[in-house]
């Protein structure tokens, strides 16, 4: 039971980092990413890279998974440049598409569709964290730093001017802001960190394949985020929570056949969306009428 | 000669994949809604049709609840989640997400109702002929070729001709000036998911003949008519109809070149190139912005 709660606790908390960093982009810029599994696979495979074949400390890992995630952000960042909405969505779709093509692909780097097995533990400075007991430390840890990295900069002079572009760009390029700059910023920001969970992920469960970063995972993510709340700063986190503890929850219920335990979770969660929009947009913790978040 | 059959092939696909996209493009040019859950109108068509067939009702019976089926589902989708969400003018986003998730409950109903492994429809018409010297082709190549022409001919008599489809095109134009002039637009929008969902119905009902369906393929669908309304220009029949055979032709074609895996991603390669360098598509009107 111990062992239960404490994997349930760092899969939250890996899983509210990704929704955290989606909710930046998402929220706050108005940027809506359908690949951000992407970049969370980007960084399991260049962190997993470092340890397997260079060195399995955090110092090496980490930056070298970040700064992969935050280069390949660049083709994220292409078309946010050009355009917005629906073409947007349909340009995220395409790379997670070829993303996950060249995941499953590149077998010298990724291990192709096996994946890669035998990631060694995460070492932070000699110490070797493998115990699941210890290991939450380091995930909730990461958790606040990267909140409160964030919030740092929702509420600095570059969240001001992202919310501004979210609302209307025109408006915020009459003022003055280099739209194109702030944007590429957050999409950079949003995808190193995203990595970072990546990183701790690879070394946790020491074994991924490209299952872990499909389209299903990207839309679990966003599901997170709008469900919590999109724009808010508790949303994503209490998104993350509630949809990870859903299948637990279902399989308290005996009635239902246990084969079917992951299509009825994706049914809630389908519902949760579509009736969520209709009669509350802003999300659980959202404010009741959207008149902030989401609109053009 | 293999170039030749990739040809035919790619024609076939694309057939499908043009009438698919300009069902979801009259739908997203002429009502602005970013109907996702089309991909889930063409797995309900096609499962109801696999589902009468196997009970033995025949084929007509199978095409007949397939069509009402697709309607069905697309004005009730309609009537109960974009009119409400549209009447607090919800932004694209909001409408996206809700249809997206309607997509989610119908692929993992379909899913748990008839399993989520591959099905196929056995039709005599499936059999694949020798035509010419190592040219193998099935009547179902022409078939969808014929049916996308007339559905394509008969779509563009309606919208260049009658009183709705004149409307369908005013409506896309300007909303409000519809309202002014005494039409109204929910009845018209109500008009474009009917139409656009019956689009679907031939496409599903082949692929089930010749590729095989799973509850999963809704995705796919949606990719590929996004892909083709985008690529053609938003709003733009005839464009997004150009771009789906485009799209059904390079995937084909593809096959010279690289192995078969690569072939969804040599279509959102094309997506992604004319995402950065052309917004506006093939015949588009408006930029993206």
């Amino acid at each position: 039971m111990e062992a239960y709660l404490l994997n349930l606790v760092i899969l939250i908390s890996l899983y509210s980092i990704l929704g955290v960093t989606l909710n930046f982009i998402m929220g706050y810029a108005g940027i809506y990413s359908l690949a951000h599994a992407v970049f969370f696979g980007v960084g399991a495979y260049a962190g997993t890279f470092m340890a397997m074949h260079v060195n399995a400390s955090i110092f090496v890992t980490l930056p070298v998974a970040m700064a992969a995630g935050a280069i390949l952000s660049l083709i994220l960042a292409l078309p946010a440049l050009r355009v917005r909405g629906e073409y947007f969505v349909a340009a995220s779709l395409g790379l997670q598409v070829l993303a996950v093509t060249i995941f499953s692909e590149w077998k010298s780097v990724t291990g192709g569709i096996g994946g890669l097995i035998g990631i060694p533990p995460l070492n932070i400075a000699g110490f070797e964290v493998f115990k699941p007991s210890q290991f939450i430390f380091v995930t909730v840890g990461a958790l606040i730093i990267i909140l409160f990295v964030i919030n740092r900069l929702v509420h600095s002079s570059f969240g001001r001017s992202l919310r501004a572009i979210r609302d209307s760009e025109s408006a915020a390029a009459a003022f003055g802001k280099n739209v194109p700059l702030i944007k590429t910023i957050s999409v950079v920001i949003s995808s190193a960190l995203t990595a970072v969970a990546g990183v701790l992920y690879a070394s946790y469960l020491s074994f991924i394949n490209v299952e872990s970063f499909k389209l299903d995972t990207s839309v679990l993510i966003m599901a997170m985020v709008i469900i919590g709340g999109t724009g808010t700063q508790a949303g994503p986190i209490v998104g993350a929570a509630l949809l990870l503890l859903l299948p637990s929850l279902i399989s308290y219920l005996d009635f239902l056949p246990q084969t079917e335990i992951g299509s009825i979770q994706q049914i809630i969660y389908g519902l949760g969306m579509a009736l969520l929009m209709i009669y509350r947009p802003g999300g659980i913790v959202g404010r009741k009428k959207q008149s902030e978040t989401g609109k053009e | 000669m293999l170039a030749l059959q990739l040809t035919i092939t790619g024609l076939q696909t694309g057939a499908l994949y043009a009438l698919t996209a300009v069902g979801f493009s009259l739908i997203f040019g002429s009502t602005r809604i970013f109907h996702f859950a089309h991909g889930a109108t063409f797995i309900i068509a096609a499962y109801l049709f696999y589902f009468v067939n196997v009970s033995g009702y025949g084929l007509i019976l199978g095409v007949i609840a397939a069509t009402a089926g697709a309607i069905i589902f697309g004005l009730l989708l309609n009537r109960f989640v974009y009119v409400p969400i549209q009447r607090d003018e919800g932004s694209f986003f909001t409408v996206f997400v809700a249809s997206f998730g309607i997509g989610i409950v119908v692929q993992n109903v379909i899913g748990m109702v008839f399993g989520r492994g591959f099905v196929t429809v056995q039709t005599p018409l499936s059999f694949s002929v020798e035509i010419m010297d190592g040219l193998f082709v099935s009547p179902l190549a022409w078939i969808s070729m014929l049916c996308a022409a007339i559905f394509f001919g008969i779509l563009w008599c309606f919208l260049k001709y009658s009183q709705m489809g004149k409307a369908l095109r005013a409506l896309s134009d300007n909303p409000e000036l519809v309202r002014v002039f005494g039409l109204n637009p929910r009845f018209i929008s109500a008009c474009a998911f009917t139409i656009g969902s019956i689009l679907v119905v031939p496409a599903a009902i082949i692929s089930g003949a010749t590729s095989g369906l799973n509850p999963a393929m809704g995705h796919h669908v949606m990719l590929i008519s996004l892909a083709a309304t985008i690529v053609g220009g938003i709003g733009s029949v005839a464009g997004t109809l150009l771009a789906g055979l485009a799209l059904g032709l390079a995937e084909s074609l593809a096959l010279l070149y690289v192995d078969s895996q690569w072939t969804e991603a040599v279509t959102f390669a094309i997506l992604f190139l004319f995402i950065i360098v052309r917004p506006s598509g093939l015949l588009g009107r408006s930029a993206a912005h």
